[in-house]
């Protein structure tokens, strides 16, 4: 639950922002997305204040280079260093609890995936497939997991859609939901809204929650996500931003931009003060 | 107070006046006049190509009886002629206009909503919906459909729901038996689409209360004097008596032992199958 007044008087101690990508920086779609105005212009702004910045995606449709490759593209100043993105958190468990995937993922996705032993699969690990989310693919993860004594379903995020420059598109989120119902399993989720995901982006920038702010367009995921460690959450209305979003049952913004250029404009000014 | 808690309950969608209205019925058979039965296909009347024993004779007298009568299935693959096909040539005097199905249902409230679905059916079930526009749709119907649950359709039928279409499941069966494995049924597909939209579907199939009066309906009967022949206690029995019928559980097809005992309150009675069933509804009308 958000605290009452403006975000802005609450963010004289902010030393680190998280920002998420897509919605947040730029629409991604077919022919390589379009930055929101006003974006480029607000990284560059925030990293010149001496701020700690990363960059906090649920983005598995490519790999980090990948991305940044695309971001730098349209004039972002990002470096792969600085992206946080679920597949490598997701390689980090597999190989702790030794499991062995079965992969449900985007092909451009694969890179991040090398060498990881995917022989007699004991868990399914999915991510934003898009076009691999085909009947035939989704069966085929549904029989890993009837097929395992003690299912383990791994989802890259959970969110339900994103913004494409065509409109709305589905999100791996739906089709977790899907194997869940069909195979009585609860996922677990590694990127967004999960704790971990956000603490690991914070130790990096050696910032503790309390001064860190996090702005996104998933309400759920980038917002509840991040207070529920400690963050301040910032929703902007781009991206896939709905007016419904600002009387969300359970998850309450300590505020709400326009854009990130606004939100970058308010924190330099009341930062400090 | 009958009437006005049904009253209060139909046009205010109001729980408490459902309750009211439930309690206010009679729940045995014998205080009923009958007026109509329902019958379960698949289990009760035959399993897979064989009638249960005596079903085919137990008909015969059941149409004897002053009685209207309707069969009530939930199915998402076969058109209704496919099926009456079927039951024909077991020996079943059965006509199509007699069958009530899952895909009646929804064809029924697709025209009665006055919308245009985007269909997720296969070509077999597809018959069903026979002049329905489809041109534009503005509503989403989902019943089994593996050639359809990619990405693309599903993200087609998710932008319609966004904008204000209705959702609307033959069923939410979590996965069926095909001849290589389980595979997925339109439940999970159904349940994406509702996290995806905060939709929620509207169920058309047994054990929803609104098949067993959709069914009703196109025999003027009311549920009070209608009584529910089945061989899955949930679906069927505990469906019709939800709906305010009674219900025989019969013990054919995917009965279990115990199953009497899955719902509250139990089934009016339970026979050994359709055949007792039938005996049980004559012998109840003769003596009223």
């Amino acid at each position: 639950m958000a605290s009452s007044g403006r975000w802005y008087d609450r963010c004289s101690d902010i030393q680190g922002v998280l920002l998420d990508i897509s919605g947040v920086l730029y629409d991604s779609g077919a022919t390589g997305g379009v930055a929101i105005p006003g974006s480029v212009e607000a990284v560059t702004k925030l990293k010149q204040s001496g701020l700690s910045v990363r960059f906090c995606t649920n983005e598995t449709q490519c790999t980090r280079d990948h991305l940044v490759a695309k971001l730098s593209g349209l004039g972002f100043q990002v470096t792969r260093e600085e992206v946080f993105s679920p597949a490598p958190a997701a390689c980090l468990v597999l190989k702790d609890r030794n499991l062995r995937p079965h992969l449900l993922i985007h092909p451009d996705c694969q890179p991040e995936f090398e060498g990881v032993d995917c022989s007699n699969p004991n868990c399914v690990l999915i991510g934003d497939a898009t076009d691999e989310f085909s009947y035939k693919n989704l069966n085929e993860a549904f029989r890993v997991l009837v097929g395992l004594q003690d299912p383990i379903l791994i989802s890259m995020g959970k969110g339900r859609y994103y913004k494409e420059t065509d409109g709305l598109t589905l999100d791996v989120g739906v089709f977790m939901k899907a194997l869940e119902y069909a195979c009585d399993v609860e996922a677990e989720v590694v990127g967004k809204p999960a704790k971990a995901f956000f603490l690991a982006a914070l130790q990096d920038m050696g910032v503790q929650p309390q001064q860190a702010m996090m702005v996104g367009d998933d309400v759920v995921n980038d917002i509840g996500g991040a207070q529920s460690v400690g963050m301040l959450g910032l929703q902007v209305r781009t991206g896939k931003y709905r007016p419904e979003d600002e009387h969300h049952p359970t998850v309450h913004p300590d505020g709400f931009v326009d854009n990130l250029k606004q939100a970058v404009d308010l924190l330099l000014q009341h930062r400090g003060q | 107070m009958y009437y006005t808690a049904k009253y209060i309950a139909a046009n205010t969608k109001n729980e408490e006046g459902w309750k009211l209205f439930m309690l206010s019925k009679g729940r045995c058979l014998m205080s009923r006049k009958l007026c109509a039965v329902l019958v379960d296909l698949s289990g009760t009347l035959h399993v897979e190509d064989t009638a249960t024993p005596g079903a085919v004779e137990a008909l015969r007298r059941l149409r004897e009886c002053p009685l209207k009568v309707k069969f009530v299935t939930n199915t998402t693959k076969e058109s209704k002629q496919m099926l009456v096909n079927r039951l024909q040539k077991l020996g079943f005097d059965i006509q199509p206009e007699e069958v009530f199905t899952s895909l009646t249902a929804a064809r029924n409230l697709v025209e009665e909503m006055k919308v245009r679905p985007m269909l997720f059916l296969q070509d077999s079930a597809l018959q069903d919906f026979e002049g329905i526009d489809t041109t534009n749709p503005n509503a989403v119907v989902i019943g089994l459909a593996p050639d359809m649950f990619n990405y693309r359709p599903l993200n087609d039928a998710f932008r319609l729901l966004l904008g204000g279409a209705p959702l609307i499941a033959i069923h939410k069966a979590r996965y069926y038996k095909k001849s290589d494995g389980l595979s997925l049924g339109p439940g999970p597909f159904v349940t994406g689409l509702e996290y995806a939209t905060d939709v929620r579907a509207t169920v058309v199939g047994k054990p929803e209360t609104m098949f067993f009066r959709e069914a009703l309906k196109t025999l003027g009967c009311a549920p009070e004097e209608a009584v529910m022949i089945g061989d899955d206690v949930r679906d069927d029995v505990g469906g019709a008596q939800t709906a305010g019928m009674a219900g025989i559980l019969v013990r054919t097809g995917k009965y279990r032992p115990g199953d009497e005992e899955k719902i509250h309150p139990p089934p009016t009675t339970v026979c050994d199958s359709f055949t007792q069933a039938v005996d049980y509804i004559c012998n109840k009308v003769l003596q009223t």
